[in-house]
């Protein structure tokens, strides 16, 4: 009962935290229209920038440059900037491009970034990365640690998806489906298309700054290792798993996913080969849900169906 | 100076090993008009295929090699006639995130299968030549024949004979191509056999000048992507030159900056391509 429980809290916890991103690759996709393949870039740097900002001034075996050693609130807010700052850096050469381009150089700006960490050790000691970061002393709540950042990764969610539906109803988030449908129409009634869209890009990779900051809080470690192209494909398919368009398709599909990862985990293996298979059996019913979900999209049916009736 | 002159030339085997590994890239983009994520995969199984026959079962390496590219070429056609074709009508982004997944299975099965560890394939040692104070091995050099011999052939074939040229109409224009009355399944499926062998191929090479891990599949996407995207959607024979560009750059790059940004470069040569050039090498517009 007591393993059930701390799967169930660590399934609303990391759940909770990659809705987030989600939801923010919802607005750019499903309404915004653009492919964004190097959402891990901007986890990455809300999770550094948080650990930079709180981090203590290097000393010993350190090998970064820059630790400010502030509290954790600063670093917090550091972080959605930081991630807003990549995405203008980023956005601004590259939103004039299209579909499959856009993926392909958002994709390799994550694998720069990544490489960039990995190399330059002046940032976060290299492939050691940060240990340690500090997080805010959860005891005063008198809960668990584990349940307050469970918590607290439920609200950054149900905040991103308030901000994000906001803004979706308003005037603006009308522009915004309007240029999705139809751009030149868009244009003709006199939209800037190219600023919205970079708008678009840069709002909605705030909260996955915040996410990356939380994250750095839970894991109490940074390191290039936990930012590879696997975080981007795993929140494309929650996204693809939940049915695009809704926000609570999202939330749903990544914590089918996150709860279908918890469960592969929890069973216990005998030996490391069987772990090993175990790990690649999760690779290949991942990828097959994939595929079939995306052959016969039966979620979005589903809310199609809804709609209708 | 001879150092440099080395590195260069180390790039142009790599470079030839990167034409080798885009062109059945490039012609899936082409004819079936979608990114496949999963091309790198191939190259994969077939080097797994060929370690195998070879290390496994203990046969020479040249029919373990064309056993492997045969077999390549039919999963490929599997794979794309199963999954890639029912869903072709949602859109080219639908079938390159599905392209995501089929990766993941062939990678799981991969690592199920074969396990993780580094593998060699049983073949003598490479023997090193030395041309004005430069050395190659001989497994560089084949690799730069079979780039040169592939790039002649698929010329010949694409411009001479009836499949080759049907492939080019239809990825020029699928409906045109159609109502000229030709067969558009039967050239799919060509392409697929084509592009897929080819990644066979590719996969050989990989076999004889790196090591062996399961995951060596994805570092190469990363690469076949940034030719890809150089050389422009739209062509085959500016992969050649964008091949040789972006290997050269990455070898040649060590001399200055840590061996670790090696990869990084050919990302780097792409976005300072695609801000100058968004249509890549080939001026073709491609969509």
């Amino acid at each position: 009962m007591n393993t059930i429980s701390q799967i169930a809290l660590t399934v609303v916890m990391f759940g909770s935290l990659f809705s987030v991103l989600t939801l923010s690759l919802n607005l750019q996709y499903a309404r915004g229209g653009m492919i964004n393949f190097g959402t891990v870039a901007y986890f990455a740097t809300g999770a550094y920038a948080y650990a930079i900002v709180t981090q203590e001034p290097p000393h010993g075996l350190d090998q970064y440059l820059v630790g400010l050693d502030m509290p954790w609130w600063a670093g917090f807010i550091a972080a959605g900037l930081a991630a807003m700052a990549f995405a203008i850096l980023t956005g601004w050469p590259t939103l004039r491009l299209r579909g499959e381009y856009l993926a392909l150089t958002t994709f390799a700006f994550a694998e720069m970034l990544n490489s960039l960490l990995v190399n330059e050790r002046g940032i976060g000691n290299g492939t050691v990365g940060l240990a340690n970061v500090e997080r805010p002393d959860a005891n005063i709540l008198g809960l668990s640690e584990n349940v307050v950042y469970a918590l607290a990764a439920f609200l950054l969610m149900l905040a991103t998806a308030y901000a994000f539906r906001r803004l979706l109803a308003s005037p603006y988030g009308r522009a915004v489906d309007a240029i999705r449908d139809d751009e030149v129409a868009a244009q003709a009634i006199g939209k800037n298309i190219a600023r919205l869209r970079f708008q678009v890009f840069v709002i909605s990779s705030m909260p996955i700054g915040f996410a990356g900051a939380l994250y750095a809080m839970i894991t109490t470690l940074v390191n290039p290792e936990l930012f590879t192209a696997e975080v981007t494909f795993f929140v494309w398919i929650a996204l693809v798993l939940g049915g695009e368009r809704t926000i609570l398709g999202a939330i749903i599909g990544t914590m089918a996913l996150v709860g279908f990862q918890e469960a592969i985990r929890a069973i216990p293996f005998e030996s490391v080969r069987a772990a090993e298979i175990a790990a690649s059996a999760e690779d290949i019913v991942t990828g097959i849900l994939f595929i079939v979900i995306l052959r016969w999209q039966p979620f979005s049916a589903l809310a199609r169906r809804r709609q209708a009736a | 100076m001879t150092l440099l002159a080395q590195y260069a030339l180390t790039g142009v085997v790599t470079g030839c090993f990167l034409i080798l590994a885009t062109i059945g890239f490039s012609l899936t983009r082409q004819v079936e008009g979608f990114l496949n994520i999963a091309h790198a995969e191939l190259l994969g199984v077939s080097a797994f295929i060929t370690w195998g026959l070879n290390a496994g079962a203990g046969w020479p390496i040249v029919p373990a090699a064309i056993v492997a590219i045969v077999a390549t070429a039919f999963i490929g056609l599997f794979i794309g006639r199963v999954v890639y074709d029912p869903i072709r009508r949602l859109g080219p982004a639908v079938v390159l995130i599905s392209s995501v997944g089929v990766a993941y299975v062939i990678a799981g099965l991969m690592h199920a299968i074969i396990g993780t560890g580094i593998r060699t394939l049983d073949v003598p040692l490479a023997t090193t030549f030395k041309f004005f104070g430069l050395r190659i091995t001989n497994y560089q050099m084949i690799v730069v024949g079979l780039a040169a011999l592939t790039g002649i052939s698929l010329a010949l074939f694409l411009n001479r004979t009836r499949t080759g040229l049907a492939i080019r109409a239809m990825s020029t224009n699928p409906e045109l191509a159609a109502s000229r009355g030709i067969d558009v399944r039967q050239t799919s499926r060509a392409t697929w056999l084509l592009s897929s062998g080819l990644a066979g191929l590719a996969g050989v090479m990989l076999a004889l000048i790196a090591t062996l891990s399961t995951d060596i599949a994805f570092h190469q996407i990363l690469q076949i992507l940034a030719v890809a995207i150089l050389a422009g959607l739209g062509s085959l024979y500016s992969v050649i030159v964008a091949g040789l560009i972006v290997g050269i750059a990455m070898d040649v790059s060590v001399f200055w900056i840590p061996a670790g940004y090696r990869p990084l470069i050919a990302f780097a040569v792409v976005i300072i391509a695609l801000v100058v050039r968004p249509e890549g090498l080939s001026m073709k517009s491609s969509s």
